[in-house]
């Protein structure tokens, strides 16, 4: 009971969001039903239920299209942070420091320590993978997540214009019209202006105890700081 | 990597229901080819039987039943099959001679709009439709 207590307590950080995460998905679930339903109805259509929705293209094309946008923002976050820097960013490292750093900065090789892991010992493929697993698991995430969005996407497209008494477009044709970009950019814009507000106000405001902000006294122009 | 492995699997899940693996062209091309076979035999009322029931309720004039409506439309002989498309409860069928639109129900596919004329992009052109 203790042992399971401290595991919990260990890991509350990615339980809450997985909790939060399930919440979310099943009201997001529910809300879909109600207005799909609602729109079936008021077409002449059945009513269909959450089960069946759930498989829909309709719920497919709204989930993927969110998740394709949070991992496109991880991925770009990840990859230009190595590269780029923000003076007095929490999120950024110091200025001068940018690339892929040292060996010995990285603990890898002849510097990986007792406590590293296996592959940052080893040598070539192993190594590259393990240095580069995080950036290409977000970006193979996004891929996948887009295509989902826009094979789903296509066919919640085709059912509302058959509805509508348009013909069906193929996949190409889809993914270069304006409701494809359209769904895409939305998310897009959003999630850049989220890390847009959190790498710049992250210089000027404090929450005090995240790891997430720098600490409270800490000077503006201190950078790759956490508190 | 187990969990990368659990996100794919949540990404490729619903996508691979949502495109459906195994799309069934033949029902609705069937519903297509009963409602023309009905018009051809002057069989009227079994006809309107097939539409679905906003289709049925819009189309008579006032003072007309469904089938003398679609008497007096006189639609010309839909012919075979040439391509269906099936998406979500929604389906297209080409005949020779005509293009139908079909909504899927419990009860199997209903014709929701027939005598289609297609205008470019436009929403086709239909003698019959909801």
């Amino acid at each position: 009971m203790v042992e399971t207590v401290r595991r919990v307590k260990e890991n509350a950080l990615s339980l809450t969001f997985l909790v939060l995460f399930l919440l979310a998905l099943g009201g997001q679930a529910v809300a879909g039903l109600l207005q799909f339903n609602d729109q079936q109805v008021a077409e002449g259509a059945e009513p269909v239920s959450l089960a069946r929705f759930v498989l829909s293209s309709s719920f497919a094309v709204d989930v993927a299209e969110n998740w394709q946008s949070e991992y496109l923002q991880f991925f770009l976050f990840i990859m230009l942070t190595v590269w780029l820097v923000q003076k007095g960013s929490p999120e950024s490292k110091e200025p001068g420091e940018e690339g892929a750093e040292s060996d010995e900065e990285q603990r890898i090789g002849p510097h990986a320590g007792p406590d590293s892991p296996r592959w940052a010992r080893a040598e070539g493929m192993r190594l590259w993978l393990l240095s580069n697993s995080l950036g290409m698991v977000m970006g193979a995430v996004f891929l996948l997540s887009w295509l989902a969005q826009s094979v789903a996407g296509q066919a919640a497209y085709n059912a509302e214009r058959l509805s509508d008494l348009r013909d069906p477009v193929t996949w190409g044709s889809y993914v270069t019209s304006a409701e494809f970009w359209n769904r895409s950019l939305q998310n897009w814009q959003s999630e850049l202006l989220a890390v847009l507000s959190m790498v710049v106000l992250s210089i000027y405001l404090r929450q005090r105890g995240s790891p997430e902000s720098k600490p409270v006294g800490a000077p503006h122009a201190s950078t790759g700081v956490e508190g | 990597m187990r969990k990368p492995l659990v996100v794919l699997a949540l990404v490729l899940v619903p996508v691979s229901a949502a495109t459906g693996c195994a799309v069934d062209t033949r029902s609705p091309a069937r519903a297509a080819e009963r409602f023309h076979a009905a018009i051809s035999a002057h069989q009227e009322a079994a006809a309107c039987a097939m539409l679905t029931r906003q289709t049925a309720e819009k189309l008579p004039d006032r003072g007309q039943t469904c089938a003398d409506a679609l008497k007096e439309l006189g639609l010309g002989p839909g012919g075979g099959v040439t391509a269906v498309s099936v998406w979500g409860d929604e389906a297209q069928v080409r005949l020779r001679g005509d293009t139908l639109f079909l909504r899927h129900f419990s009860d199997g596919w209903r014709i929701s709009a027939a005598g289609c004329s297609p205008v470019r992009d436009l929403p086709y052109e239909c003698e019959v439709e909801d």
